[in-house]
């Protein structure tokens, strides 16, 4: 399970390592302007955990996930990749088993590029101009196959709807088979149906394959039956709750001010699909 | 008539003289005008074939080789260039405008204290493809095949970082120095350009194979054939316009390029409105 106790020990940089632990932060602190967008950050994610972030706008989740992938350099603690830290030295080698989507992306795509093209992008093959695609069509087609894309293989890009382009880009994170996936609201763009799909492949990945999976969502009624545990992050990680755990109220009013009001979810809501009230 | 035209073309030496160097850079524009399409860096290409103007005042001040002195000179403005927007808070159309105007100002300033055998100036502004001598030979070849080598080895990479660099970033990809590079080819093909087509001309080399093949293209590789087919029938067609009409060879390359580029723009336009019906 996913704690946030380990700034108690204040392991030094890389000696964190147990054998399933994919990502282990320590208080992590980053600044922008002279302000803090991420402050006493303490998290560890061992193998096959799925971890769900939830928060406001501006609350730091994409500064987290930026934190994790080296875009974003920490100004206090470190994080630690599969045992070893994360330096700019080895980034590139610990990166290799990182899967990567982030929250921003074009709206309308100017480059010709074919589905496959984008999925072959997340090998690191790929940047090898003496390797032939075939070589990797297999990969691909698994790839755009968990995502249910394999039919578009050889699409224009450009043609794919807001949704279908968020599946090839997941394809892309995934073909690497990587340990780690860091998913910056990828459902943002999915319908109901699509998101629930999503988190069922990510819930099997998990299970199956051992892989650790990070989301950041907004929205927490529709993960919470999926992950394993949910960090409430605005600034600071507030709560960290398991599956099944209650959020207590006064933690989601720190989170979202006082007029936040709460509902119970159960099978009457609007919108929900019967996976998120088992 | 045409074939009788096409055999004095042969015949002629000037002709046959400048044949290799239009197909240089007919190959070499072809791969870099792609690159200048993605990253939306048309207007840096200007820019810098300008700024080939203060490499070679600079170059023709220090008694320094021309041809070599302006072209490291000119790469250097352009990676600063590259490096500017990141440090100093600029846009980078604007550092280029700045760019564009600064070194066209010092380029004519120095120029006019050189002397007069030095530089010419209308040599420089429309290129003089017909009278290349022997050291300026190499070292355009020199130039062209570091420019290849430098674009087979990171073309995979620089349409990455086109497409999401984010993602590109993320997986480890030394981005800030990909750009560079990229930004210092930029500015080799463009002085490849200068002296062969002329400073005004550049700009329309360097953009127009890749607009023209854009159209069509449906990957990276595809895109490369089809820039690359586009601009040796351009550059072949226009030198043979040249040759029958009299006209100097670097505008009429450039003209036939434009006319290639509304001939491919009419026919994606006419595909797309009346599309061909599929086959029974």
């Amino acid at each position: 399970m996913a704690v946030d106790d380990a700034a108690q020990h204040r392991p030094t940089c890389g000696t964190s390592a147990l054998s399933d632990t994919l990502l282990t932060i320590h208080d992590l602190r980053v600044e922008a302007g002279g302000r803090a967008i991420l402050d006493g950050i303490n998290l560890s994610v061992p193998k096959g955990h799925f971890l769900g972030i939830v928060g406001p706008n501006g609350a730091g989740k994409s500064t987290l996930i930026n934190a994790l992938v080296g875009l974003q350099r920490p100004d206090h603690g470190h994080i630690d990749l599969f045992g070893q830290c994360l330096k700019p030295f080895n980034r590139r080698q610990l990166l290799r088993h990182v899967g990567f989507l982030h929250q921003l992306h074009e709206q309308q795509p100017r480059l010709p590029v074919r589905v496959c093209d984008v999925v072959m992008m997340g090998l690191g093959a790929h940047l090898n101009p003496l390797v032939p695609m075939r070589r990797y069509r297999q990969r691909i087609i698994e790839a755009l196959r968990l995502t249910d894309m394999e039919h578009a293989y050889a699409h224009d890009y450009r043609t794919l709807s807001g949704g279908q382009r968020q599946r090839v880009r997941l394809a892309r994170a995934l073909v690497r088979r990587p340990k780690l996936l860091l998913l910056d609201e990828p459902s943002a763009a999915l319908d109901s149906k699509r998101q629930e799909k999503l988190y069922l492949l990510l819930r099997r990945l998990c299970d199956e394959q051992g892989m650790g999976v990070i989301m950041v969502d907004h929205d927490i009624a529709a993960i919470s039956s999926h992950v394993d545990s949910v960090a409430c992050l605005n600034r600071r990680i507030h709560f960290h709750a398991s599956r099944g755990e209650p959020i207590p109220d006064h933690v989601w009013q720190r989170m979202y001010g006082e007029h936040i009001q709460l509902m119970a979810h159960d099978a009457a809501c609007i919108g929900c699909t019967p996976a998120e009230h088992s | 008539m045409m074939l009788a035209l096409v055999s004095d073309f042969l015949a002629s030496p000037v002709m046959m003289h400048s044949l290799p160097y239009a197909l240089v850079i007919a190959v070499v524009t072809s791969s870099v005008s792609i690159m200048v399409l993605a990253h939306r860096l048309s207007f840096l290409t200007v820019g810098v074939s300008h700024a080939s103007l203060a490499g070679l005042g600079i170059a023709a001040l220090l008694g320094l080789p021309l041809l070599p002195g302006a072209t490291v000179i000119a790469t250097l403005i352009a990676m600063l260039l590259a490096l500017m927007p990141h440090k100093q808070g600029i846009s980078e159309d604007a550092g280029t405008g700045i760019l564009f105007a600064g070194s066209m100002a010092l380029g004519i300033t120095l120029l006019s204290t050189a002397p007069a055998s030095a530089v010419s100036l209308f040599g420089l502004l429309f290129g003089n493809i017909l009278t290349i001598s022997a050291t300026e030979s190499i070292w355009l070849w020199f130039l062209a095949l570091l420019i290849l080598l430098a674009t087979f080895a990171a073309s995979r990479a620089w349409w990455s970082i086109a497409f999401d660099p984010v993602t590109a970033a993320a997986g480890g990809l030394p981005v800030d120095g990909l750009r560079l590079l990229l930004y210092a080819v930029i500015a080799l093909t463009a002085m490849l350009c200068v002296k062969l087509s002329g400073i005004v001309l550049t700009a329309g080399l360097m953009i127009l194979p890749a607009s023209c093949a854009w159209l069509w293209g449906r990957s990276l590789i595809h895109l490369w054939l089809l820039s690359l087919i586009f601009a040796v029938v351009g550059v072949l067609s226009g030198l043979l316009a040249s040759y029958a009409l009299d006209w100097p060879a670097g505008p009429t390359i450039v003209l036939a390029l434009c006319t290639l580029f509304l001939a491919s723009a009419g026919a994606a336009w006419t595909r797309k409105r009346w599309p061909s019906q599929p086959h029974p």
